[in-house]
C-alpha cells in the first residue's frame, strides 16, 4: 500500500466519521429542520477551498520570485482541488437555500463572492490550458491567482458595504449550540485533511506529467562557466 | 507615447454606446419616473461592455504584439511600457464616457453633475489598469474573446459596485457619495500598484 | 572574451521540441549566418540570443554577462531585427525612429543620420504604412542600429529587401558582431564568414564558407 493509498483511505474514513457525526450526533435544528445539516459540509468545503486558493497564491508568488517548479506544481494542484471544493460549496449552498429561503440564489455578499471566486479560478484553469505550456502558462496563471485572491475579499467587502446601503432580504444566523459547534469543527478538520490529501495526490500527478520525455516547465538555469 | 492606432476604434465605440442606450430604453421601459433608478445600471453596463470591446481590440492585432516586443527590446522597463498602454486604454474609456454621459443626460433626463463625472473618471483609472493588464495577457493566448471578460469582470466588480453607488448618489438617490468615492480611490491605488508590479510578468518572458 | 557563448540551448513549446542542445560561440567582429529552412528553429534561436525569450534549458553568455539574468541591461547593447518589423504604421518614418530613440535614451540627432544611412531621408515624413515593403525593412534595420549596438541579431533581414537595403545591410554589419538567420545560402556566404546549419532544432554542421548539398 503506497502512502497515497493509505492517506486516501484515512481521508475517506474521516469523512465517513464526519458524516456519521453530522447525521447521528448533531441535533436537529429547531428552525430549519434536517436541511440545516448541509451547512456543516457546505461551510467546511468553503473554508477548505479558501485554503486551497491560499496555496495557489503562495505558489504563484514563490514561482514568480524564484522560478520554482515545485511552487508552480503546488499552485496547479491547489487550483484544481479548490475549484472542485468551490463547486461543492456552491451546489450545497443552493440545495440549502431552496427549502430555507424559497429561492436557489440571492445576491448577498457571501454568495456573490463565492461565485466570483469560482469564476476567477475557473479562469485560472482555463488560462493554464490555453497558454503556451511551460513558462508562459505558469507566469500568467500566477498573476491570475494573485489578483484573484486579492479580489475576492474586496468583492465580499464591496457587496457587504453596498448591502448596508440597500438592505437585502436575507440574514444568516450563525449562533451555534455546542454539539453543532463540535460537529462543525470536526467536519472542518476532516474536510481540510481531505483537501490536503487531494492536493498531495494532484501534485504527484503534476510531477509525473512534467516528467514526460520533453519537460514542460524548467527552472531558470544557474550560471556556471560553459565549456568552450 | 502616442497610441494613435486606437483612434480607429473611437467612432465604432461611440456608436456602440449610443446603441446600448437605445436598447436599454426599450429593454427597461425607462420613463421620467424610473430614470434615476435605472440610469446608473445602464451607465455601468454600457461602459463595461464598451470597455471590454475596446480592450479586446486594442491589443489583439499581431502588429501590436510586434511593436510591444520592439519596445521591450530597447531595454525599457515593462512597467513603464505598461503605464503608457494603460494610459492610452484609460483615454479610450474616457472617450466612451464623453459620449455616454451626455447621451445619458439627454436621453434619460439625468443630471450629469461634476460629482458624477468625477466618480466615473475615478473608476476609470482602476478599470483601465486592470483591463489593460489582462488584455495584454489574453492577446497572447487563444480564445481571447471568451477569456477577457472572464478574467476582467471579477476584478471590475468592486469598481462597478462602488461606482454604481457613487453615480446613484450623485443623481440624487440615497446613499453615501463620499464613502463611495473614497472606496474608488482606495481600489484605484491598490490595483494600479498591483498591475504595475505584475506588468513585467505579463508583457515579458 | 567572446561576444556570445551559447551552451546547450534547448527549447520546447510544451512537448514540441524547437531547439536541441545548440552550442554557438561568436567572437567579436564575427559575422555568423544561421542557415535553415522554415521551421528549423532559426527564429526561436535568434529570439533567445537577442534575450527576447528565455530558453527551456541551457546557458547563454553575452559580452561577459549572464544573458538570462541581465536581460534588460543587455538589451541596451543589442540590436534586434525581428521576423515582423514591429513599426508603428500610423507614425511617420522619422517619428518611428524618434520614438525608439527616446525609449533607448539615445540622442534624437541620430534620427536624420539613420534616415540618411538607410536612404529614407526623402520619405521621412511619410507614414510607415505608406512605405514600400523594402523601405519598411530598411527602416526596421535602421531602428535596430539606432543606439549603436555591440551585437546585431537579424532574423531574415533579406526578406523583402530591395537593392538599397542590401547595401544598408553590409554597411551596418561592418565592424559589428552579427548573427543573422536566413534560408538564402548565397546571402549567407556573401555576408558572413561562418555558417551554422540548423535542421529541426539541431546544429547539422558549421564552418566557414560552408556549402550545403541539399
Amino acid at each position: 500500500m503506497t502512502n497515497y493509498l493509505r492517506a486516501s483511505v484515512l481521508a475517506l474514513a474521516l469523512m465517513l466519521a464526519a458524516a456519521g457525526m453530522i447525521f447521528l450526533f448533531a441535533p436537529t435544528d429547531a428552525l430549519q429542520g434536517d436541511v440545516q445539516r448541509i451547512f456543516y459540509l457546505h461551510v467546511s468545503s468553503a473554508i477548505a477551498a479558501y485554503g486551497c486558493f491560499a496555496v495557489v497564491l503562495l505558489g504563484g508568488i514563490v514561482y514568480l520570485w524564484k522560478d520554482s517548479l515545485v511552487a508552480d506544481r503546488l499552485a496547479r494542484a491547489g487550483a484544481l482541488v479548490g475549484v472542485v471544493l468551490t463547486t461543492v460549496t456552491l451546489v450545497m449552498g443552493m440545495l440549502w437555500a431552496k427549502p430555507i429561503w424559497g429561492t436557489f440564489w440571492t445576491w448577498d455578499a457571501r454568495l456573490t463572492s463565492t461565485l466570483v471566486l469560482w469564476i476567477i479560478y475557473a479562469g485560472y484553469l482555463l488560462v493554464r490550458r490555453l497558454a503556451a505550456p511551460g513558462r508562459q502558462a505558469a507566469r500568467f496563471a500566477a498573476v491570475v491567482g494573485i489578483f484573484g485572491f486579492v479580489d475576492v475579499p474586496i468583492v465580499h467587502f464591496s457587496v457587504t458595504w453596498w448591502r448596508t446601503q440597500h438592505p437585502g432580504p436575507v440574514v444568516i444566523n450563525d449562533a451555534l449550540p455546542p454539539e453543532m459547534l463540535a460537529t462543525f469543527l470536526f467536519t472542518m478538520v476532516c474536510t481540510l485533511f481531505l483537501a490536503g490529501v487531494l492536493i498531495a495526490i494532484r501534485y504527484r500527478i503534476e510531477t509525473l506529467l512534467d516528467a514526460r520525455p520533453v519537460a514542460a516547465v524548467v527552472s531558470a538555469p544557474t550560471q556556471t562557466e560553459p565549456a568552450r | 507615447m502616442s497610441e494613435w492606432r486606437t483612434r480607429e476604434l473611437v467612432p465604432a465605440l461611440a456608436q456602440f454606446v449610443v446603441l446600448a442606450l437605445v436598447i436599454a430604453n426599450f429593454g427597461f421601459q425607462i420613463d421620467s419616473r424610473n430614470a434615476s433608478a435605472i440610469a446608473p445600471g445602464v451607465l455601468w453596463l454600457a461602459l463595461v461592455f464598451a470597455g471590454l470591446i475596446a480592450f479586446g481590440r486594442a491589443f489583439a492585432a499581431e502588429r501590436e504584439q510586434a511593436t510591444l516586443e520592439a519596445m521591450l527590446m530597447t531595454g525599457a522597463p515593462a512597467s513603464a511600457i505598461f503605464a503608457g498602454k494603460a494610459l492610452a486604454a484609460g483615454l479610450l474609456l474616457v472617450v466612451c464616457e464623453a459620449v455616454l454621459l451626455p447621451a445619458l443626460g439627454l436621453l434619460f433626463g439625468v443630471d450629469v453633475s461634476a460629482g458624477l463625472v468625477g466618480a466615473v473618471l475615478l473608476a476609470t483609472i482602476g478599470m483601465a489598469a486592470l483591463g489593460c493588464l489582462f488584455a495584454a495577457m489574453v492577446a497572447q493566448l487563444r480564445a481571447r474573446e471568451l477569456l477577457l471578460p472572464l478574467l476582467t469582470l471579477p476584478l471590475w466588480i468592486p469598481f462597478i459596485v462602488a461606482g454604481g453607488q457613487a453615480v446613484q448618489s450623485a443623481m440624487g438617490g440615497s446613499g453615501a457619495f463620499d464613502q463611495a468615492v473614497k472606496l474608488l480611490l482606495d481600489f484605484d491605488i491598490l490595483f494600479v500598484v498591483l498591475t504595475s508590479l505584475a506588468a513585467r510578468f505579463v508583457l515579458d518572458d | 572574451m567572446s561576444a556570445l557563448v551559447a551552451d546547450r540551448l534547448s527549447h520546447w513549446f510544451g512537448s514540441e521540441p524547437a531547439l536541441d542542445s545548440v552550442d554557438l560561440v561568436v567572437d567579436r567582429g564575427d559575422h555568423v549566418a544561421i542557415l535553415g529552412e522554415n521551421g528549423a528553429g532559426k527564429t526561436t534561436l535568434l529570439r533567445i540570443l537577442a534575450t527576447a525569450m528565455r530558453p527551456s534549458s541551457g546557458k547563454l553568455e553575452i559580452m561577459g554577462l549572464d544573458a538570462l539574468r541581465e536581460r534588460r541591461r543587455l538589451r541596451g547593447r543589442i540590436g534586434y531585427l525581428a521576423h515582423a518589423p514591429g513599426l508603428y504604421p500610423a507614425l511617420t518614418a522619422a517619428e518611428n525612429l524618434a520614438f525608439f530613440c527616446d525609449l533607448r535614451g539615445a540622442d534624437r540627432e541620430r534620427v536624420p543620420e539613420m534616415l540618411d544611412l538607410a536612404g529614407l531621408s526623402e520619405v521621412a515624413r511619410k507614414r510607415a504604412s505608406e512605405l514600400s515593403r523594402g523601405m519598411q525593412q530598411r527602416l526596421a534595420i535602421a531602428r535596430a542600429v539606432l543606439h549603436d549596438p555591440l551585437l546585431l541579431i537579424l532574423d531574415e533581414p533579406d526578406a523583402s529587401l530591395d537593392a538599397e537595403g542590401s547595401e544598408l545591410l553590409v554597411r551596418v554589419m561592418k565592424d559589428r558582431t552579427t548573427v543573422l538567420a536566413t534560408h538564402d545560402q548565397a546571402l549567407a556566404t556573401r555576408l558572413c564568414q561562418r555558417t551554422v546549419v540548423l535542421r529541426k532544432g539541431r546544429v547539422l554542421g558549421a564552418g566557414s564558407r560552408l556549402r550545403v548539398v541539399q
